[in-house]
């Protein structure tokens, strides 16, 4: 691999991100810096990084967030148009190539937006920004072998960002394109770690919204009642590892045949959105039902405004709920039948679950 | 919204959903998609990343929030559906 372009300008979202609430949300006493990230932004700026803002905020967030963190910003562009705008501009009125520029938000869609709109773009959420000063592309003098690693992962992010806005042709064809590897297993004990971490960190792609123990997961695992199935993916860019997993279980004593198989909990990192991973879990949890002898497949989901990317590959797998069926919990329980034509595995998939056992 | 591109004609909307869809997706062929193909599957392949930004786009464009209205997001079926879901939403605004 290529060295990765180092960075010579960081972009900040200020809502959540430079500030620890929303701006505008509190008008006589807006929040207060954030003091991890305030702290990177001046040790980057220290090593002659340019500081920049792009919020959807009043010129006067900008002048406050100058106050609370006693940073100089080299430019600040507070509205309400699109952030790839906001950088692009930036980038002009900097003359840096888009790829010296980082830009930094804890709102993941506008993070895909940018990273859409400018693959070159370094995109970072608050959590790596806050590790970032010790990477690569920002300190090419001092590198640990772990910081290195994070460093790769977002140059191979980076890359495939720039190989898909390149890419002429549909989803699947620039999955296959790229060589994406996705294998379902059942998972293992050394697995428990990494499912704990997704529980809590996922919310996009989360269907309960509540972190799982690492013993309430272990005791999943021992179970013979449920089944608890991980979801590895790579591709010619780059090894993500475990980005997801899937708990099924029957629903009741004895499981007379036909059942419905319940699955309290679904997720996926939001490095594999669009990546067709959730789709193959979601495609294997409704074989696996299927062949267990359940005839319909049922998937409790908190309904947000969060995670509505994994409604839309709930309803992309023909999962339906029944209309205002929301329940006071705020959930509502999407099913569909598991006879008939059921939504296929890609052929980039491998499949070393052994096959689900409803009962013991 | 006073913008020149609100407009609750059936056929604006469905040439400027066919326009984010394809920007969304990164395939400028889909502004020729037919009203009836699938958004889903195997037609335009939309998926859970391309679908959240397209229904930004759209309750950015109309100010139509698609998922807090549609449980079960079947408005996204065709460019059809969505059509005359958002239609419907301008037309009783």
């Amino acid at each position: 691999m290529t060295s990765d372009p180092v960075i010579k300008a960081v972009v900040w979202d200020i809502d959540n991100t430079l500030l620890n609430g929303v701006y505008l949300e509190s008008p006589e006493q807006p929040p207060a810096a954030d003091p991890v990230l305030a702290g990177v932004l001046m040790e980057l700026a220290g090593r002659g990084i340019l500081q920049a803002l792009a919020s959807r905020n009043p010129p006067e967030a900008a002048d406050y967030v100058r106050s609370v963190t006693g940073a100089r910003f080299a430019a600040a562009e507070c509205g309400w148009e699109s952030k790839a705008a906001a950088i692009g501009r930036i980038a002009a009125e900097l003359d840096l190539p888009a790829d010296a520029i980082a830009f930094v938000d804890d709102d993941m869609l506008e993070r895909a937006e940018v990273a859409a709109a400018l693959p070159d773009v370094l995109v970072l959420t608050p959590e790596d920004a806050a590790e970032a000063a010790t990477w690569p592309q920002f300190s090419p003098a001092v590198v640990t072998a772990e910081a290195r690693r994070r460093g790769e992962l977002y140059a191979e992010r980076r890359a495939r960002q720039a190989a898909a806005s390149a890419f002429g042709g549909g989803r699947d064809d620039f999955l296959r394109h790229v060589g994406t590897r996705i294998k379902i297993s059942r998972a293992r004990t050394a697995d428990l770690p990494r499912l704990h971490e997704l529980s809590v960190r996922t919310h996009q792609l989360n269907s309960a919204g509540e972190p799982v123990t690492e013993a309430e997961l272990a005791g999943l695992v021992e179970s013979a009642a449920y089944q608890v199935t991980t979801l590895r993916l790579a591709d010619d860019f780059g090894d993500d590892g475990l980005v997801g997993a899937a708990i099924m279980t029957g629903n009741g004593a004895g499981e007379p045949v036909p059942f419905t198989a319940m699955v309290p909990l679904v997720m996926m990192s939001c490095r594999a959105l669009g990546r067709g991973a959730l789709d193959a879990l979601l495609a294997w949890m409704c074989q696996a039902a299927a062949q267990a002898g359940a005839t319909e497949l049922a998937v409790p989901c908190l309904i947000t405004d969060r995670n509505v990317p994994m409604r839309l590959a709930l309803a992309a797998a023909g999962l339906r709920a029944e209309a205002g069926a929301v329940a006071p919990d705020g959930r509502a329980i999407f099913t569909r039948s598991l006879t008939g034509d059921l939504p296929a595995l890609p052929e980039w998939a491998s499949v070393e679950a052994t096959p689900w056992q409803a009962t013991p | 919204m006073a913008g020149d591109t609100m407009t609750s004609d059936p056929d604006d909307v469905a040439t400027q959903l066919r326009q984010l869809l394809a920007d969304v997706t990164g395939r400028p062929e889909l502004v020729d998609v037919p009203a009836s193909t699938p958004l889903f599957g195997g037609g335009v392949g939309l998926d859970s990343l391309a679908g959240t930004l397209l229904l930004r786009q759209i309750q950015r464009r109309y100010g139509v929030d698609v998922a807090a209205e549609d449980l079960n997001l079947d408005s996204l079926q065709t460019l059809g559906t969505l059509t005359a879901f958002i239609v419907d939403r301008l037309g009783t605004g």
